[in-house]
């Protein structure tokens, strides 16, 4: 049956819908989390409720149908912020339900495509992010990093950090999304935590210093015969520059 | 001096070092801080486009030699300085807890002797690694000229080792160099790649002997201060890779620092010719082209207004166009407008089913060229023959392809209001 179908929200609620979708050859005309501005004549809105074993089962085929490339893309696409994204995957699995493993290798294919495309946005950003994170040391002794991805790709970058700093305690907030990783150095381990702002975190002596260090350093390294803003702003966005401090953020 | 001065004056020298890769490197890690990521990540860009990836700094800009082309040949009045092994470490490191780095590049002019300044470059990097424990990515720089015991010892502690060739020919380098010879600077290359292999061949052995220069060694040319042709920069580069094993030939396009009767005024378009030469750098590493292919006797320079790659192809024209669903890797690399990845999605996107030219776009081929050069299923989209004298000027850059241009409105005749008024109505 063809209709309106909505869940929680939650990686595990999508898996969950996705298990009692392709099953029986469904093709949804739209999935959410919120209600249909406009409730459709024909078709109602079917509510799934999220079952952990039945998304856990579900993901459990995923491994056995999907080669590790397609499941690493599937991945991905789960964690990235776009209207469609549901539907997407629905898509895909459904080819991938009704080709085999082949399918992921189809990447013109209309119904690989756009998964194929989210997942690379998604990678991208994650990778930017590796290079555009800015800790500052605060009072409480520990470093804090704000940041706004378009994407969640909290979940990408972490162990990165954690190996690189892993003597140091660390929090990198994700503030879009409401989420952050905290990092305990003794423990050796991070958690994905709910997060907000309360206050804006005062940095230290130190902090302030290597600050001014970084940014007279930063604008002593351009070569002014070379200039060329157009290719800065396409490596550093405009809507990056507030969370970067040598372009005069915090 | 103040810190913040000092760093201004030695980042001011460093700069026009035009290295700046942090990738090849695999470093885990081991109990203190820092990683050295295999893909290497950019952290920033400045305002001439280049990335920020490495803290990249002199260790002093004081040097006894007086290169023409250098900011800080000894000639120049320019105000000197001196960071310590320990004011290095504690930058480093500084930066790299808040994530603004990757690593450090550390270079210097000579002081007292090659050996001297080598020993104090050293001294910085041993600072970084041992007592900060320091597992990041680090670029150190050679001094022609120094004992082959720092070569060795410089290798073992950073990730990349480089010498900077600066000139491509030994004329070149005797007329703006005179300091320097080139076998001064080819000597502690051959003895890296020496290394770099004996190191390779223990480490299959044992796992436990530590690595030399993981990362590999790189050089730089300045292209644009002499008169050299591309066909000899290509070539040269060619060998370097060939026989020394070079992960990267930099070119850093000619700007005048200093006033000097040997050097020319600054060249135009000498930025598109780096652009142009670092092209036919990639063809080379990742295409599987030769030099002489790219450029021969009668063709000393790459063309301005068409990448190596179509200006290749417009030399073989016989070659083309090949069927995207049949030919091999090998053959699509060379087919204007389809990179590396390109390429590998094609190959691997077509044992799915035929490709159809529609499906080209979405794998990432740039179409613009490529469709003059590919079929997809037989047939054909470029919108002029193979043979056609209009492909060249379609695939040379944008001036001379004619835009969309709106056709006058019949309005400029009326007069009265009252006319535009019947006409808009249309009681024409």
């Amino acid at each position: 049956m063809a209709g309106h179908y909505r869940y929680d929200g939650t990686v595990a609620g999508l898996l969950t819908l996705l298990a009692r979708l392709l099953p029986q050859c469904i093709q949804p005309d739209a999935i959410s989390v919120e209600p249909p501005a406009q409730a459709s004549l024909f078709a109602g809105v079917v509510e799934v409720d999220t079952d952990g074993e039945v998304a856990a089962a579900f993901w459990g085929e995923l491994e056995g149908r999907l080669p590790p490339s397609g499941l690493q893309q599937l991945r991905l696409a789960l964690l990235a912020e776009q209207p469609e994204r549901e539907l997407i995957i629905c898509r895909y699995c459904r080819l991938v339900w009704q080709q085999g493993k082949g399918a992921g290798a189809m990447l013109a294919h209309p119904q690989v495509a756009p998964l194929w495309k989210l997942a690379r946005q998604v990678g991208r950003e994650a990778h930017r992010w590796l290079g555009f994170v800015r800790f500052r040391e605060v009072r409480e002794r520990f470093y804090y990093a704000a940041m706004a991805p378009e994407h969640r790709i909290l979940p990408l970058i972490a162990r990165h950090f954690a190996d690189r700093f892993r003597d140091q305690q660390w929090v990198i907030h994700d503030v879009r999304h409401g989420e952050g990783l905290v990092h305990d150095p003794q423990q050796r381990q991070w958690l994905l935590l709910p997060m907000e702002t309360t206050a804006e975190p005062e940095p230290t002596p130190a902090e302030e210093r290597f600050q001014a260090l970084w940014r007279q350093y930063f604008a002593t390294l351009a070569i002014e015969a070379r200039t060329n803003l157009k290719q800065q702003q396409g490596k550093v966005p405009l809507k990056l520059r507030p969370w970067l401090v040598e372009f005069g953020g915090r | 001096v103040e810190l913040e001065e000092k760093l201004t004056i030695l980042a001011e020298g460093a700069k026009y070092d035009v290295s700046c890769a942090s990738s090849g490197s695999f470093r885990r890690n081991r109990g203190g801080i820092g990683s050295a990521a295999s893909c290497g990540i950019c952290h920033s860009w400045t305002s001439d486009g280049r990335c920020v990836s490495l803290l990249k700094i002199l260790m002093t800009n004081s040097c006894i030699y007086d290169c023409a082309y250098c900011v800080n040949r000894s000639s120049n009045d320019a105000r000197r300085t001196t960071l310590t092994p320990a004011e290095v470490a504690e930058l480093t490191i500084g930066f790299y807890r808040r994530n603004y780095i990757e690593g450090l590049f550390l270079s210097s002019g000579v002081v007292r002797s090659p050996d001297h300044t080598m020993e104090l470059l050293i001294e910085a990097v041993r600072t970084l690694r041992h007592e900060y424990r320091f597992n990041g990515y680090i670029h150190l720089k050679l001094l022609p000229g120094a004992d082959p015991l720092l070569v060795r010892q410089a290798g073992l502690l950073a990730d990349r080792v480089s010498v900077n060739l600066e000139l491509p020919t030994r004329e070149s380098l005797a007329l703006l160099a005179p300091d320097k010879s080139r076998d001064a600077v080819v000597l502690p290359m051959r003895q890296v790649n020496q290394l770099i292999v004996v190191n390779r061949a223990e480490r299959q052995e044992s796992r436990r002997v530590p690595r030399f220069a993981p990362a590999g060694q790189s050089t730089q040319l300045i292209v644009g201060a002499t008169d050299d042709t591309d066909r000899q920069i290509v070539t040269l580069s060619e060998q370097l890779y060939q026989r020394l094993d070079l992960k990267r030939v930099y070119y850093s396009a000619f700007i005048p620092v200093n006033a000097d009767s040997r050097l020319p005024a600054r060249p135009t378009s000498i930025l598109r010719r780096e652009h142009r030469l670092y092209q036919a750098d990639w063809l080379m590493r990742y295409y599987g082209f030769a030099a002489v292919e790219l450029l021969d006797d009668g063709t000393p320079n790459l063309e301005s207004d068409l990448d190596p790659k179509t200006g290749w192809a417009l030399r073989h024209l016989e070659l083309f166009p090949v069927e995207v669903n049949a030919a091999d890797y090998e053959v699509l690399l060379r087919v204007p407008g389809i990179g590396v990845r390109s390429a590998q999605r094609i190959v691997r996107a077509r044992r799915q089913g035929h490709l159809g030219m529609d499906d080209l776009g979405k794998l990432g081929v740039v179409m613009k060229r490529a469709r003059y050069f590919v079929t997809a299923r037989g047939r054909y989209a470029g919108d002029c023959a193979l043979e056609s004298t209009l492909l060249r000027g379609r695939l040379a850059g944008g001036e001379g392809r004619k835009k969309g241009v709106q056709l006058p409105l019949p309005l400029d005749g009326l007069r009265t209001s009252e006319e535009l008024a019947a006409l808009v109505a249309g009681e024409f």
